[in-house]
């Protein structure tokens, strides 16, 4: 709970600063908040508080996820703060960044649905502004459009989702529904399954899940980098918190029902986000596809609600979103130059040798090779599909990841091909390095110790 | 002696940190010393072990760092084992690595980026070390993947090379359906062990009665691991492409450590394999299939590489019938041997390359015999070795082969045979083609021919050595002389060598030899005639006079040569090469490219950018689940 | 029990559901056919509301003041996304000089 309250009063300071004009103290003060934030999210640990008459349960999933989003959301911070700094609107931008957080910790720490609701809209009206944030250009305009179009209308079919939900029980309480759906599990009525599956597809939407995934690659794109990353990293582990919540908390006990949903979502998923990727020739829109076919992978221990579910989605976030990060250091410094083409790497391995070494192992960990956190993350997702029994779609899994470590490699290839007619020059903010770095080692050591998280929930 | 096991992978690992990151901060003169001496104190360290592996028959050291990580009922340990196998593994990946190491020294001496060559060199070192020191199934797949990495960033070192994104394709498709065959045999093993630590599946294995299905699936699905990365039928072609990298790395990689990973791996689980039924047979003929069809098209290429190429695929088949019949030992044997001699053609062939500048094709070379003499003996030893003939290194081990397969199958042992004969044939025939006769290069390449650096020559002459030498570790039963390698390897296959006691008399034994001799010396010197003696005018060496006299009816044998053999071998290496590696190889790799584009395609004409084709599909998928869901 | 909740009861929920479902049908179809982008914004807002309608019914059904609440968090949340939803769109007019919805089809493949 005082995780909320440090991060939202990161925003009311920013944009309190911009008031003073004082902006100078956003950097410090966010970095202070979000310390705290981290700080009351550990001390929250084992606590299992419930705050608002029930409306927000801060129980170890909670904290964990919190601390996990308040992390990324430091290192995000650090990479995202050159680019805030030159643009127009540093305190708006700042204010707007920590309130979609705030909204993101709601998502992982809700226990009534009307808290899921509100967490959701926190997060993505604050988005659509961001994606937007460019004013003078038009992608940029066309993706924060496209975004809330369609955010709003996979608003409307979540909240057709909960209504019906609420007709069938008669409460918002996640307990209480699931009590509701343990004692009338032989006789639920059409209207609450149909209420489950609306939700699911609301929910697949943010998690950019196939074939709800349509905007992901055009807004990835046309937004702001920096919020790219913002978007593709600290949002789906938002979202994929909520998803698990709901899911472990409220229905349970219909796990049978909804397993072919999300199996079929994984396989497209998958799929689509991996073939399309190979297909690529911007870097941030196959980063954009690769998340897709992350979201397929993280699906996978959804399928069975066991005790492994929530430390293996945790792992996976952890491994995926600290890569991602990392490299979209690299996509932000390419946006300054203008050119986001893969091919547009040529000749990086000769000016930035030990960078381009740091990159490839990034990228090879978001390809899954071992013993790289993202290995980790995939076997235990692996893993725990495969002790619920499915198998099948355990290879498709692995066949899935095996096309992408192709296009992985390839931008790696292009990394270290010699350079083009054109020399681009990267220049790194150090900034960039710090976070590049933090990336770097994090995933190193996810990777030989991922007992780290593991051990934990 | 557990104490030392780390410092074996660590030394080229820092070796490729001081390279990696100070690149070219680091005087030329010293990267290359301090990755040759990264992998020199490996490889003494190596020995160290294999000496005190000598005492004791059942001695092996395990040192645990961490647990890596801990599921369920799943522990895996980040330690390693060495036993006795794993003993000649390090022995073979550090000391020939150490050996071309050095050669890379002189070899790459102008290169630009020469330091980020003995990073990448380190880097697979190292996890080569991995792959063969890990004590489980998944620390063997980092290993795994790691020089499968590695190779493909030393493929595609010269960048220049246009046909490197074809090359590095092909090698990613085939090398990546070999290692879905891995992941899934590991899964399988872990659901029906319930482990993946050697010792605990390989002892649990043990009570396994002969025959279970799930055996021979677990070994089919590894065996399909092996294929890809020891280059097998159908996966096999991606090697001959591979050589695209400069030549110390093939000899390194793809002759003598990095291919022989599906042999130590199939050696490593002979306990599955022997207990499971069809999956040896398999694996037999599959071996067989590629030993004969990569030695046919061996004959009818003319870049010098691609040669050595076919042959290492052809050997590696060898290798595989070897194992297929159960013979463990025998084919790390020849993996020992085939790591002297491969290797050693391999570093001839850049030696020769270098002197070439940069010429590959023997077609333009000829003679240079005179101008490069270290170069020329310790090839024609390499060639010796390579055709199996007494008392070179090649010899003892394909012998072995030959009557290991003889004692299971005589019709199998008659392929392998015509497989060894096409052996001797194309490697006489590049040895002559190269050295010997007049030369057909430029004039500017006739006046720059010269012998290469002594830090090319050293390794060449040690490495010729091992590989005239090397074979007395392994001698046949019928001398009576111990057979030292199979003999410190048979703990490793104890299990295995109760279920294989087939024999055959020493009789047949001595038949099978002196035959496959005959023949061998037959088809040299066929291929002698053919290319030193008609081609070369005029006829330079007073020998040849002397040989050929003995033939009256020279003309008449050249014939049926010609017709008999020579046309049909032509033919078939001309369909092999046509339809197998073109056609089906060539198909199933582009189709699979093409299958995903297509469907790259397909989902991307809904991703038109039009937000209400996007909303419009996202209702569909709304319907089509509730369809699923409501009415199905 | 007020008398409006009486009159709201009266009616059987059956018939609130279908309305509302057919409300949110219509949002569905104005938000796919139609290309101007202020009205593709309305039937979502239709949508919205034809959410509250059947949670308002729900409401009454359950006798439970829970889903009138909601209904609130919905308007307000609404009203927010409108409001950030225009400013896009006024930003998109500046730079396009249009609000066509298909116009806006730069970003692809």
């Amino acid at each position: 709970m005082n995780t909320l309250i440090a991060i939202a009063g990161i925003g009311i300071v920013a944009m309190i600063a911009d008031i003073l004009r004082i902006r100078k103290i956003i950097f410090p003060v966010a970095m202070a908040g979000l310390a705290i934030a981290a700080f009351t999210a550990v001390s929250d640990w084992n606590t299992n508080t419930r705050y608002f008459n029930d409306m927000m349960f801060f129980d170890n999933y909670a904290a964990a996820f919190s601390l996990l989003i308040v992390v990324i959301a430091i290192i995000w911070f650090v990479m995202a703060v050159p680019d805030l700094k030159t643009g127009n609107h540093y305190s708006d931008k700042s204010a707007l960044v920590a309130f979609s957080l705030a909204g993101s910790v709601v998502m992982v720490s809700f226990s009534n649905l009307a808290m899921l609701f509100l967490g959701i809209e926190i997060l993505s009206v604050s988005l659509y502004v961001l994606a937007a944030s460019n004013k003078n250009n038009l992608l940029s305009n066309e993706a924060g459009f496209k975004y809330f179009i369609m955010g709003a209308f996979a608003t409307g079919i979540f909240l057709f989702g909960v209504a019906l939900i609420y007709g069938a029980c008669g409460t918002f309480n996640l307990q209480e529904i699931n009590a509701f759906v343990a004692t009338n599990k032989s006789d639920l009525s059409g209207q609450m399954y149909t209420g489950v599956l609306l939700m699911i597809i609301g929910l697949s939407f943010k998690i950019a899940a196939a074939p709800f995934h349509f905007w992901a690659p055009d807004v990835y794109e046309g937004s702001p980098t920096t919020i790219t990353a913002f978007m593709s990293t600290i949002v789906k582990v938002a979202a994929f918190g909520a998803l698990y919540r709901l899911m472990a908390g409220c229905f349970s006990q219909i796990n049978e029902w909804w397993t072919t949903v999300f199996i079929i979502l994984s396989v497209v998923s998958m799929l689509v986000g991996n073939i399309m990727a190979t297909r690529q020739s911007s870097f941030k829109r196959l980063l954009a596809f690769s998340s897709i076919s992350h979201a397929g992978y993280m699906l996978l221990p959804l399928l069975t609600l066991s005790d492994l579910t929530g430390t293996s989605l945790l792992l996976y976030g952890a491994a995926y979103a600290f890569a991602s990060i990392g490299i979209f250091s690299l996509v932000s410094v390419m946006s300054e130059n203008d050119d986001e083409s893969i091919d547009s790497l040529n000749g990086f391995a000769k000016s930035h040798p030990i960078k381009a070494i740091l990159f490839s192992v990034l990228l090879l960990s978001l390809a899954g090779i071992p013993p790289l956190a993202g290995f980790m993350g995939k076997y235990y997702a692996f893993y725990a599909a495969l002790k619920s029994g499915n198998t099948s779609i355990v290879l498709i899994a692995i066949i899935s990841s095996l096309i992408g470590v192709y296009y992985y490699l390839q931008v790696i290839i292009a990394m270290y091909k010699p350079t083009g007619h054109t020399s681009a020059s990267f220049r790194f903010t150090i900034y960039q390095n710090i976070v590049l770095w933090t990336c770097f080692l994090i995933t190193l050591i996810l990777g030989i110790f991922p007992q780290l998280i593991i051990g934990w929930l | 002696m557990e104490s030392l096991l780390w410092i074996i992978p660590v030394l080229p690992f820092i070796g490729f940190l001081i390279n990696g990151i100070f690149g070219n901060k680091v005087p030329r003169s010293l990267s290359g010393i301090i990755a040759s001496v990264a992998v020199l104190g490996g490889f003494i360290v190596s020995l160290l072990l294999f000496i005190s592996l000598l005492g004791d028959e059942n001695l092996s050291f395990t040192s645990k760092y961490f647990t890596w990580f801990h599921v369920g009922d799943l522990k895996l340990d980040m330690a390693f084992m060495v036993d006795r196998l794993t003993s000649v593994m390090l022995l073979v990946i550090t000391g020939v690595g150490f050996l071309i190491h050095v050669y890379s020294i002189g070899y790459m001496h102008d290169d630009k980026d020469y330091s980020r060559f003995f990073a990448y060199l380190n880097l697979f070192v190292f996890f080569m070390l991995l792959l063969v020191m890990g004590s489980n199934y998944v620390l063997m797949f980092v290993g795994w993947e790691g020089v499968g990495l590695c190779s493909y960033l030393l493929i595609g070192f010269w960048f220049t090379n246009n046909n490197f994104n074809d090359a590095a394709k092909k090698a990613f498709i085939m090398n990546r359906i070999g290692d879905l065959g891995f992941l899934l045999g590991m899964f399988l093993i872990y659901q029906t062990f319930g482990s993946l630590n050697f010792d605990e599946v390989h002892s649990n294995a043990m009570t396994y009665a002969y025959g279970q299905p799930v055996l021979t699936t677990i070994t089919l699905l590894l065996f399909v691991g092996a294929m890809g990365k020891s280059a097998q039928i159908p996966l096999f072609t991606w090697l001959p492409d591979a050589m695209a990298g400069p030549t110390p790395v093939s000899a390194l990689i793809h002759a003598a450590t990095m291919v022989t990973a599906g042999i130590y791996m199939i050696v490593r689980a002979n306990v599955l394999f022997t207990l499971s039924v069809f999956t040896p047979e398999f694996i037999a003929v599959i071996g067989l299939l590629t030993a004969l069809l990569a030695a046919f098209i061996g004959l009818k290429q003319n870049d010098i590489k691609k040669v050595l190429a076919y042959s290492t695929v052809s050997q590696l088949g060898f290798m595989f019938v070897a194992l297929g019949v159960g013979a463990y030992t025998t084919a790390l044997f020849h993996v020992v041997t085939h790591a002297f001699f491969k290797g050693l053609l391999f570093l001839c062939a850049g030696s020769v390359i270098h002197a070439m500048g940069g010429e590959q094709d023997i077609r333009k070379m000829g003679g240079l015999s005179a101008k490069l003499p270290v170069t020329h003996l310790t090839f024609l030893i390499g060639t010796l070795a390579i055709a199996g003939l007494p008392p070179f290194a090649g010899f003892f081990s394909k012998d072995e082969i030959l009557v290991k397969v003889f004692a299971s199958s005589p019709w199998m042992y008659g392929a392998l045979a015509l497989a060894s004969v096409l052996t001797a044939i194309y490697m006489f025939r590049l040895y002559f083609v190269t050295f010997k006769g007049q030369f057909r290069g430029s004039h500017h390449q006739e006046e720059h021919l010269h012998e290469s650096p002594p830090s090319m020559t050293f390794p060449l002459i040690v490495l010729a050595i091992l590989s005239a030498l090397g074979g007395f570790i392994g001698i046949p039963e019928i001398f009576h002389a111990p057979n030292l390698i199979s003999e410190y390897l048979a703990p490793v296959t104890h299990f295995s060598s109760s279920y294989s006691a087939r024999a055959v008399s020493h009789e047949t034994e001595i038949i099978l030899l002196v035959s496959t001799l005959l023949f061998l010396l037959v088809a040299i010197w066929f291929v002698y005639n053919k290319y030193v003696k008609r081609q070369a005018i005029p006829e330079p060496d007073e020998d040849i006079a002397g040989f050929g006299k003995t033939l009256a009816g020279k003309f008449y044998v050249d014939e049926i040569y010609t017709y008999l053999i020579e046309k049909p071998l032509n033919a078939i290496s001309g369909l092999g090469y046509k339809f197998i590696e073109t056609g089906l190889i060539k198909g199933v790799v582009d189709g699979t490219a093409q299958v995903v584009g297509a469907l790259g395609l397909g989902i991307r004409t809904i991703q038109t950018g039009k937000t209400g084709t996007y909303l419009f599909a996202m209702v569909i998928a709304l319907i089509a689940f509730m369809v699923i869901k409501f009415m199905i | 029990m007020s008398l409006s909740l009486q009159i709201l009861q009266h009616v059987p929920v059956n018939n609130y559901v279908l309305l509302a479902a057919m409300l949110f049908c219509i949002g569905v179809f104005g938000v796919l056919f139609r290309r101007n982008t202020i009205i593709v914004l309305m039937c979502v807002e239709l949508m919205l509301n034809a959410v509250n309608l059947l949670m308002v019914a729900f409401s009454a059904m359950h006798n439970d003041p829970g889903g009138q609440i909601f209904v609130f968090f919905i308007m307000a949340v609404a009203a927010a996304e409108v409001s950030v939803g225009l400013a896009i769109m006024v930003l998109i007019y500046r730079n396009s000089g249009s609000v066509d919805i298909d116009l806006l089809n730069k970003l692809k493949g």
